[in-house]
């Protein structure tokens, strides 16, 4: 491992004047479980490194009546055992959960999650599921973006030059929503996800879907939300025959790829299995 | 030559100021700067939890940590936990309980277990399994591992379990 310097700002001024200039010179470092593999590696060769631990507002999590928002460098442990989640948002816990041991989830972030873009990403299909929209920044000002639409490739995300992700906002959601994800993996969760299926329903007064989100992990290039599933579900009543489509459709409808961990052909099975776990378990807690 | 970086690390109690470079692991730096070698490197790729050590209590594998990430908070290594009074509980379970065959993992899987303890002095067979996930141990097949730190939490070595 080889890099010149190592940065430590607390301002966001003083955060995008040095992306600015260093730009793809510069690397940022979050909790580093990504980032000191790759240099360590020397996939990256950065001139220096940009360690955003102190950045001013970035690392809280704050809970209101609109809903939740949640700084990037928020650890992962912190939000899966962070127990006022528990009741809103317990599927943004239990995702970060999946997030390999202890040790790992002490140091890595829900924006490293994000910003690392792995198509196997566990804490991001948490946001997913709730529906989260990243908030940008950079010195020009700020924009935002729905999670699902943050990603552009493996290791690609649509954050430019000079722009640092903040944190995530997240809506409150409706009464009777229920969210499960699973992951499926060969050494529980210290393991890569093979394949990771996630769903969130909302059901209206008279018990028929007014909302969904289907999800998968490690099936396509980027995590994936699945709209054409979802469409299959709003307005109906979520009967084990419409899981049982729903999951179909969704298994049909995914190319994943062959890699030393499951062939194609498995993961597409796999789809359908987890997707109607998912779907059936997310239906168990929006009735609860 | 890199730029070097001043870090204020204090590890087992005592400060110490260092000027490094900055593209140092935490585990390097215990190991070849302060001649901490009971941290043990491994992987180097933050898989095999040997090299966990405890920054503000936490569990972390210091492997997967630059020294600049550690400046200003507090470091537990495995030298550390010793006292006048002799072994810690969990050191003297190890032994007793023959949970360490050729100690490589030993040193992590102590630690490991202490932060798990530390936080949670009720944790079940269950919770001590996940919580050591991060820790392999290639030798021992983990029963007797597991065996150590529940006598620990059932006060067999004194209340000061911790
Ligand atoms: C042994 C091991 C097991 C793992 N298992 C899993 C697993 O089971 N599931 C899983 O999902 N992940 C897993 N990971 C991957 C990793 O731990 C996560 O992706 C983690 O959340 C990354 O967060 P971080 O804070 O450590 O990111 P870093 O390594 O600091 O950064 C990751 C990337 O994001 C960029 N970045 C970080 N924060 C920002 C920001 N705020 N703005 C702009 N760019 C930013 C960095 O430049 C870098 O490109 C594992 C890693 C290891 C080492
Ligand atoms: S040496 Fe750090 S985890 Fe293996
Ligand atoms: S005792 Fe040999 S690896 Fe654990």
């Amino acid at each position: 491992m080889r890099f010149e310097k190592y940065f430590v700002p607390e301002t966001r001024q003083e955060c995008f004047a040095l992306l600015e200039q260093y730009g793809d010179k510069a690397k940022v470092l979050a909790g580093g479980t990504d980032v000191i593999q790759l240099l360590k590696s020397g996939a990256l060769k950065p001139e220096a490194v940009i360690d955003i631990r102190k950045v001013e507002g970035i690392s809280e999590t704050k809970i209101t009546d609109q809903g939740l928002a949640l700084g990037a460098m928020v650890r992962l442990r912190e939000l899966s055992l962070n127990e006022a989640l528990a009741t809103d948002y317990p599927v943004i816990m239990e995702a970060a959960g999946h997030v390999s041991s202890m040790q790992i989830r002490s140091m890595a972030t829900i924006g490293g999650n994000v910003c690392n873009a792995s198509p196997s990403a566990d804490a991001v299909q948490g946001l997913i599921l709730m529906n989260a929209t990243a908030v940008i920044e950079s010195a020009g000002g700020n924009r935002e973006i729905p999670i699902a639409q943050f990603f552009t490739g493996p290791g690609k995300t649509v954050l430019k030059k000079g722009e640092l992700l903040v944190g995530f906002t997240i809506p409150k959601p409706s009464a009777r929503t229920g969210a499960f994800y699973e992951k499926f993996s060969i050494r529980g969760d210290t393991d890569i996800t093979i394949v990771g299926a996630g769903a969130s329903v909302t059901l209206a007064e008279d018990g028929t879907v007014s909302g969904a989100v289907v999800s998968l992990a490690s099936v396509a290039p980027t995590p994936l939300r699945m709209d054409a599933v979802e469409k299959m579900l709003v307005g109906k009543k979520l009967t084990p025959e419409l899981i049982d489509q729903a999951a179909q459709a969704a298994s049909k409808s995914v190319a994943p790829i062959t890699d030393q961990r499951a062939s194609a052909g498995y993961r597409v099975e796999m789809v359908y299995v987890w997707t109607k776990s998912a779907l059936t378990k997310a239906l168990e807690r929006a009735i609860a | 030559m890199s730029n070097r970086i001043d870090v204020a690390l204090t590890i087992n109690g005592r400060l110490h100021n260092l000027n490094v470079r900055p593209d140092l692991t935490l585990a390097e730096t215990l190991r070849d700067e302060l001649n901490l070698t009971g941290t043990k490197i491994g992987c180097d790729d933050s898989n095999c939890g040997v090299c966990t050590v405890l920054l503000d209590g936490m569990a972390v594998k210091s492997c997967a940590m630059l020294v600049g990430q550690a400046d200003g908070r507090e470091i537990t290594t495995i030298e550390g936990l010793e006292t006048g009074d002799g072994l810690h509980p969990l050191q003297q379970a190890f032994i007793d309980y023959f949970a360490v065959q050729c100690g490589f993992c030993t040193p992590g899987m102590i630690l490991t277990a202490k932060a798990i303890l530390d936080e949670n002095p009720k944790a079940t067979e269950e919770d001590i399994r996940e919580g050591l996930h991060g820790n392999l141990c290639r030798c021992t097949g983990y029963v007797q591992i597991v065996e150590a730190i529940e006598s620990v939490r059932d006060g067999k070595y004194g209340e000061a379990r911790a």
